[in-house]
C-alpha cells in the first residue's frame, strides 16, 4: 500500500526529531539542547516541505488529504474534531511555554569573549595580541628541558587546578558539580584547542574577576592566579595543558 | 513618440561629449599631480636625510578633532545615529541596486547581441528602466546622508572632508559622468539599434558600468578609512598625499566583496520584479516572459551568490591581519552571535534557491527523470545546512548543563567552530549546483556516445571532491595545528570550484547537441516557486542590512579606528535585538520603496484615454502625431 | 491588488520571522559599554594612563620624533632605549652617574651628552658631546612630571618594567604648569644657541648642523630684517635646497625680545 504523501513528511519529521533524541540522548548520552533541536527541526520542516513540493503532482498529493479535510462534506465529523482539536493543541503549547517553572532562567555566557589588547599583571602590562609563551621555544630547541618544564606545570596542576578541572582536565574536578557555570573542559575542541596561548595567560592571571562585561554574568569563581601563583608557572601550566590533551595553540602567524 | 526619444538621445549625446570634456579637462590635473608626487619622492629618495614624519608634524592640517558629548547636535526626540544608519543602509541598497543592474544589462545585451534573440534586449530595456528611478532615489538618499552627516556629526564630516575633499571633488564629477551615461544608454536604448549603432549603444553601458565602479570605490574608499585609517599619523594629522588614504588595508577588499554582493543584491531584486510581474499577469505570453526574466535574474544572484562566502573570508582575513582586535571583535566576542543570524539567512538563500530551481524543473516534462534524486539533494543541504547553524556557545537550560556536565557538547560542539562550517557550505554550494545540473538537463537527452563514461566521470568528480572537502575538513580542522585551520578552507574553497568548472565542462561537450526530450515550457511553474523568489529578494536585502552593521559596528567607539574617537552619546555598542530591529525597518521602507519605483516604470507604460475630455481637434492632432511617430 | 497584499504579506512575515529570530532567539547580550578616555587628573591616573601621557608628549610637545626617527638618522631610534641601558651604565664612554634604567633614562633628557651613541654625536667632536637640547630648558621644556611620563613611556617601549611611578603632587601637573614658571632671559648668544640647540640643524658658532643653511656668513647675506623675520616665520622664504617645515615656528613666542634682537644681531654680525 502506498503511504498518503501527507502522512509520509509527518512520519519523515517525526522520525528526524525521535532520531535526534535517540541519537543523542540515549545512544550518544549527551542531550541535545531543546534550543538546539528547535531550530534544526524548523529547518527541516522547511526542507521536508520543499521536498514534497518541489513538483506540482507531489504538492497536489500532499495537500489533498488537508483540502479534503475542509471541503469534502462526507468528512464533517473528522473535520469538526480536528478544528477543536487544533486550537487545543496551540493553546496548550503556548501554556506550557509561557507558564511559571521552577527553573532558574536560562543564561547565557560568552565563553571566549574578545580578550582586551593588553591586560596587567605582575605590575606590568602585556600586549596581549603579542604575547607569547617564553617556553615555547624549548619545545624545538631543547626538548628535554622542554620536558621538565611540562612535569613543573603539571605539579602546579594538581595541587590547584585539578579540583575544579579535573585530573583528566575534562572539566570535571570533585569541585566541579558545585560550580556554576562548571569549570572549563579543556579536552574539548572548542576551548584552549580554539585559543592562543597569551589568552590563557589572561584567563588564569586575571581570573573570573577579569573577564570583561560582555561575559556577564560575571559569576565565574576562576580565581586571580596571579596571586598565587608566579609568571612562570602560570606558563608551565599552560604547556602542561597543552601537552596533555595533545591539542596545538592557536597561533595566527604561519610558521 | 519615438522621434522624440531621438531627440533626448541628442540632447543627452551632447551633455556626455561636454562631460568627457570636462572629465578629460580634470583628468590631465589629476595625472600632473601624479606626476608631480612622483617628482617629489624622486628628490626625497636622493636626499634620504629628509624626513616624511616631519612633513606630517608640519603639515598644514590639524590633528583629528577631539570631540566631547556637546560636539554632537541633538535635535529632541530624534536618534541622531539611528537616522545616519537607516539613511546611509537605504543610500546604500538604492546604490547596490542601480551599479548591479547596469553591470547584468550590458551583459545581457551582450547575449542578445551574439544570439540575435530579442527577448534578451527587452529584457534588458525593462532592467534599465527599472533602475532610472532608483537611480534618482539612490541621489536623493546620498544627499540626505550628507546632511544628516553634516547635522549630526559635523566633527567627523569635518575631519574627513579635510583628507577627501579632492576625492570628494571628482565623486561629484563622475556622479555627472553616471547620470549623462545611463540617461544615454536608457533613452537612446531604440534609437542606437542595429549594426554600428548597437556597438555604440553596448560601449556606452561599458562607459556606464566604468564610471559606476569608480564611483563606488571612491566612495568605499572613505568608509574604509574609518575602518583601517592610513595616510595620517597617530594622532590623525593628514601627511597631505590622498592617495595612502584611499588605497587602505580594507579598500581593496571591501571593494572586491561589494561589486559580487551588489551583483546578487540587484539580481535578486530584479528576480522579485519578475516574480511579482509574473503573478499579476494572466496573459500567457507575459507569464513566459517574466518566468523567464525571474529565471534569468535568479540565475546571475545565485552565480554571484556562489562565490561571495570567498570574498567575505578575503575580507575578513584582512581585517585580521590589519587589526587582530578587530578581527576578535568580529569572530569571537559579542558579534560572533550576528553571525549565527547571519547564518540563518544564509541558509534561507540557499534553501530558497534550491527551491526554485526545482520548482523550475516543471518547466519540462523530462524531469521528471530526476525527482527522485530532489531528496538526496535537500538532505545534503539541510544536513550541511544544520551544521553550519550550530552557534558555539549553545542555549543550554540549567537541567541540561547538569546533564551535560558543562556548556560544552561533545557532539555538537565540533560542528560550532570554523572548519565544519567551512565544510558544511562547501557541501552546501556543491549541493546547490547539483540542482542546477538536474534542471539544466531536465528538457534533454545526451546523445554522445561516452555519456556513461561522461557521467561516471561527473559522479567520480563529485564524490572525490566531497571527500576531500571532507578530509580537509575534518583532519586539518581538528587534529592539527591551528594555524592550518584557516588555511584548509583556502584549498577546500579551490576543490568546489574545481569540481564546479570541470563539471561544467563535461556537461557543455556532453549536451552540445542533445536531443529535446520534451520543450522547455516558460510560464509553467506553480506559483509558490515565484514566493521563493521574493524570499531570496527580502533575505538579501535583511542580510546586506546585518551586515552592514557588523562591518560599521566593528569600529566599536571609533568614529575613525583609533584616531578620532566617537564621544557622543550613542557611541556604545546597540543590542543584537535593537540592531536587527533597525534593519528591519531598514528593510521596510527600502521594500516599499522599491515597490513604488516598479509601480511608477509600470504606469508610465500605461495609457489612459479619457473620453469628452480634451477637445475633439485636440485629441485628433495627438493621434496624428502619434501615429506618424 | 490581491497579489499584491499576498506577496506583502510574506515579505513582511518574511521580516519579522528574522527580526524575531535576532531579538528571541539567539540570547540577549549588552555589549560593553566604550573604556572612558584617558583622564588628565594625576590624582587618580593608572600607570597605563600616565605612559599614554608620555607617549603623546613624546610625539608631541617633546618633538622628540623631529630627529628619533626612522627616516633622518638624526639621532638613535628609542625602541630599545631601556633594554640597552645595563650595556650602557659598563660602557667605557659613559659619563653619567645613573644607576639603573629610570634614572639613565631621565639623565638622557637632561644631560643628553652623558653618552653619545656612536655616530650621534656633534660633528667634529667624536661623539663626545651630543647634539640633543637638555629637553627641560629652552623652547622644549618640558617639567618633571612630563620627563617622567616620558621615562615611563620609554621603558614600556622597550618592553621592561616600568619603575616609574605616577607623581602624587597633582599641582605639579603638565596641565598647568606650561606658563607658571617664568624662565630667567639667557645671558649670552652662546646660551641661546646653546639651549635653543640652532647648531643641531645650522652650521653657527661651534656647531655644525647640516639639516638648514650654514650660518657662518649669514649677515653678509642676508639683511637684519630679512633674518629676523626668518627666526619669527621660518616658512616665509626657504633657502635652496632645504626643506620646508623643518624649523619650528614658535621661536617667536619661545625667546624673549631681548633675547631675539641679542641673537639677530650676533647673527647680522657673521660676515
Amino acid at each position: 500500500m502506498k503511504i498518503p504523501k501527507l502522512l509520509q513528511a509527518v512520519l519523515v519529521l517525526a522520525i528526524v526529531y525521535f532520531g535526534f533524541i535517540l541519537v543523542f540522548d540515549i545512544i550518544l548520552d549527551h542531550v541535545i539542547p531543546s534550543s538546539l533541536l528547535t531550530m534544526y527541526m524548523f529547518f527541516v520542516v522547511a526542507g521536508v516541505f520543499m521536498v514534497y513540493t518541489a513538483n506540482e503532482k507531489s504538492a497536489k498529493e500532499l495537500v489533498a488529504p488537508i483540502k479534503a479535510l475542509v471541503e469534502d462534506p462526507s468528512k464533517k465529523m473528522i473535520r469538526n474534531v480536528v478544528f477543536v482539536i487544533l486550537p487545543l493543541l496551540a493553546g496548550w503549547y503556548t501554556y506550557e511555554k509561557t507558564s511559571l517553572s521552577f527553573e532558574a532562567p536560562v543564561e547565557l555566557r560568552t565563553i571566549h569573549p574578545a580578550p582586551p589588547s593588553s591586560m596587567k599583571a605582575y605590575g606590568k602590562r602585556y600586549n596581549v595580541l603579542k604575547l607569547e609563551n617564553p617556553f615555547r621555544k624549548f619545545e624545538k630547541t631543547d626538548p628535554k628541558k622542554f620536558k621538565e618544564l611540562i612535569a613543573e606545570g603539571a605539579k602546579v596542576y594538581i595541587q590547584n587546578c585539578h579540583f575544579c578541572h579535573g585530573d583528566k582536565l575534562d572539566g570535571k574536578g570533585p569541585y566541579a558539580a558545585g560550580l556554576n557555570p562548571t569549570p572549563a573542559n579543556f579536552q574539548d575542541v572548542g576551548t584552549i584547542a580554539q585559543l592562543q596561548e597569551s589568552y590563557l595567560f589572561w584567563r588564569i592571571a586575571t581570573g573570573g574577576p577579569g573577564l570583561p562585561k560582555e561575559a556577564a554574568p560575571w559569576i565565574s569563581s576562576m580565581p586571580i592566579w596571579q596571586d598565587f601563583l608566579s609568571e612562570e608557572e602560570i606558563w608551565q601550566v599552560i604547556l602542561f595543558l597543552y601537552d596533555y590533551t595533545g591539542y596545538q595553540p592557536r597561533s595566527f602567524g604561519h610558521e | 513618440m519615438k522621434c522624440q526619444d531621438g531627440n533626448r538621445g541628442k540632447f543627452n549625446l551632447l551633455g556626455l561629449v561636454a562631460l568627457l570634456a570636462i572629465l578629460f579637462y580634470f583628468a590631465p590635473i589629476h595625472f600632473n599631480e601624479e606626476n608631480l608626487n612622483f617628482g617629489v619622492s624622486v628628490a626625497e629618495s636622493a636626499e634620504p636625510a629628509a624626513e616624511a614624519s616631519t612633513d606630517v608634524a608640519a603639515s598644514p592640517y590639524g590633528p583629528a578633532p577631539k570631540t566631547t558629548l556637546a560636539s554632537y547636535p541633538t535635535i529632541k526626540g530624534i536618534n541622531g545615529r539611528v537616522v545616519i544608519w537607516l539613511v546611509a543602509q537605504l543610500h546604500l541598497w538604492f546604490a547596490a541596486f542601480v551599479l548591479a543592474v547596469p553591470i547584468f544589462v550590458f551583459i545581457i545585451e551582450a547575449i542578445g547581441m551574439r544570439t540575435r534573440d530579442r527577448r534578451y534586449d527587452n529584457m534588458a530595456y525593462e532592467f534599465i528602466k527599472v533602475s532610472i528611478t532608483a537611480y534618482s532615489l539612490t541621489a536623493i538618499l546620498g544627499g540626505l546622508l550628507l546632511f544628516s552627516l553634516v547635522l549630526f556629526y559635523p566633527d567627523l564630516w569635518g575631519y574627513l572632508a579635510t583628507i577627501f575633499k579632492d576625492s570628494m571633488f571628482w565623486y561629484a564629477a563622475l556622479f555627472f559622468a553616471e547620470s549623462a551615461c545611463l540617461y544615454l544608454y536608457y533613452y537612446g536604448w531604440h534609437w542606437l539599434q542595429g549594426g554600428d549603432r548597437k556597438w555604440v549603444h553596448l560601449t556606452i553601458g561599458l562607459l556606464l558600468n566604468a564610471v559606476g565602479t569608480m564611483l563606488m570605490f571612491l566612495a568605499n574608499s572613505w568608509l574604509t578609512f574609518m575602518m583601517s585609517p592610513e595616510g595620517v599619523n597617530a594622532a590623525g594629522v593628514f601627511a597631505g598625499d590622498i592617495w595612502p588614504a584611499i588605497q587602505n588595508h580594507l579598500w581593496n577588499p571591501i571593494n572586491l566583496h561589494r561589486v559580487v554582493a551588489n551583483v546578487a543584491f540587484g539580481g535578486s531584486i530584479v528576480g522579485a520584479y519578475a516574480a511579482f510581474k509574473f503573478l499579476s499577469s494572466s496573459r500567457a505570453e507575459d507569464r513566459a516572459h517574466y518566468d523567464w526574466m525571474g529565471y534569468t535574474a535568479n540565475f546571475i544572484a545565485i552565480s554571484a551568490l556562489l562565490p561571495l562566502p570567498f570574498a567575505g573570508y578575503y575580507l575578513t582575513t584582512e581585517i585580521y591581519a590589519f587589526s587582530q582586535q578587530m578581527g576578535i571583535t568580529l569572530m569571537g566576542g559579542i558579534f560572533a552571535w550576528l553571525f549565527i543570524i547571519q547564518a540563518v539567512l544564509i541558509g534561507a538563500l540557499f534553501l530558497s534557491a534550491n527551491y526554485y530551481l526545482w520548482c523550475c524543473m516543471g518547466r519540462s516534462d523530462g524531469a521528471e527523470r530526476y525527482y527522485k534524486y530532489i531528496k538526496y539533494i535537500a538532505i545534503v543541504i539541510v544536513g550541511a545546512f544544520l551544521v553550519w547553524f550550530t552557534p558555539h556557545t549553545l542555549v543550554l537550560t540549567n537541567e541540561e548543563l547538569k546533564a551535560l556536565g558543562g556548556p560544552y557538547h561533545k557532539y555538537v560542539g565540533p560542528f560550532g567552530i570554523m572548519p565544519a562550517k567551512n565544510t558544511a557550505v562547501n557541501l552546501m554550494i556543491l549541493a546547490t549546483f547539483v540542482s542546477f545540473l538536474f534542471y539544466r538537463r531536465a528538457n534533454k537527452i545526451a546523445t554522445v556516445s561516452w555519456v556513461k563514461i561522461g557521467n561516471s566521470a561527473q559522479v567520480a568528480l563529485f564524490v572525490a571532491g566531497v571527500i576531500n572537502i571532507f578530509i580537509l575538513g575534518v583532519y586539518y580542522g581538528y587534529f592539527t595545528n591551528t594555524v592550518y585551520k584557516i588555511a584548509a578552507s583556502i584549498p577546500q574553497v579551490c576543490t568546489t570550484l574545481a569540481v564546479i568548472v570541470i563539471s561544467i565542462l563535461i556537461d557543455s561537450f556532453m549536451y552540445k547537441n542533445a536531443k529535446e526530450v520534451a520543450p522547455l515550457k516558460w510560464g509553467r511553474v506553480p506559483e509558490r516557486s515565484q514566493y521563493a523568489l521574493f524570499l531570496l529578494a527580502v533575505s538579501f536585502t535583511w542580510l546586506m542590512g546585518l551586515m552592514g552593521y557588523i562591518r560599521s559596528g566593528i569600529r566599536q567607539h571609533w568614529h575613525v579606528v583609533d584616531i578620532m574617537r566617537d564621544n557622543s552619546a550613542d557611541a556604545f555598542t546597540p543590542t543584537m535585538g535593537f540592531a536587527a530591529n533597525v534593519v528591519s525597518i531598514g528593510t521596510i521602507i527600502f521594500l516599499s520603496m522599491v515597490i513604488f519605483v516598479f509601480w511608477l516604470s509600470q504606469i508610465s507604460a500605461k495609457k489612459v484615454e479619457p473620453e469628452n475630455y480634451w477637445a475633439p481637434e485636440a485629441v485628433d492632432g495627438a493621434v496624428g502625431k502619434g501615429g506618424g511617430g | 491588488m490581491k497579489n499584491f497584499l499576498k506577496v506583502a504579506a510574506f515579505s513582511l512575515l518574511v521580516i519579522f520571522s528574522f527580526a524575531g529570530f535576532a531579538n528571541l532567539g539567539i540570547p540577549k547580550i549588552e555589549p560593553a559599554p566604550p573604556p572612558t578616555e584617558e583622564k588628565i587628573d594625576l590624582g587618580s591616573m593608572t600607570i597605563e594612563q600616565f605612559v599614554g601621557i608620555g607617549e603623546k608628549i613624546y610625539k608631541g610637545k617633546g618633538t622628540c620624533t623631529l630627529c628619533h626617527n626612522a627616516l633622518g638618522g638624526r639621532a638613535p631610534l628609542l625602541e630599545k632605549a631601556a633594554t640597552v641601558t645595563a650595556a650602557r651604565l659598563k660602557d667605557p664612554r659613559y659619563k653619567g652617574e645613573a644607576t639603573d634604567i629610570e634614572s639613565y633614562l631621565v639623565e638622557s633628557m637632561i644631560k643628553p651628552s652623558a653618552f653619545v651613541v656612536a655616530g650621534f654625536g656633534k660633528k667634529g667632536t667624536n661623539d663626545a658631546v651630543s647634539p640633543m637640547p637638555d629637553v627641560s630648558t629652552g623652547s622644549i621644556g618640558m617639567n618633571e612630571v612630563e620627563i617622567a611620563a616620558v621615562t615611563a613611556y620609554l621603558q614600556e617601549l622597550g618592553g621592561v618594567e616600568v619603575t616609574v611611578k605616577v607623581p602624587e603632587d597633582a599641582s605639579d601637573s603638565a596641565a598647568e604648569d606650561d606658563e607658571e614658571e617664568q624662565r630667567k632671559p639667557f645671558e649670552t648668544v652662546e646660551d641661546i644657541l646653546d639651549e635653543v640647540g640652532c647648531g643641531a640643524c645650522h652650521k653657527v658658532g661651534e656647531d655644525e648642523g647640516e639639516q638648514g643653511p650654514d650660518l657662518t656668513k649669514i649677515g653678509a647675506l642676508r639683511t637684519e630684517a630679512h633674518i629676523r623675520a626668518s627666526i619669527l616665520d621660518p616658512n616665509a622664504e626657504i633657502t635652496k635646497g632645504f626643506k620646508k617645515d623643518l624649523m619650528p615656528k614658535d621661536y617667536g613666542t619661545q625667546l624673549y625680545a631681548s633675547e631675539l634682537e641679542m641673537l639677530v644681531n650676533y647673527l647680522v654680525a657673521l660676515k
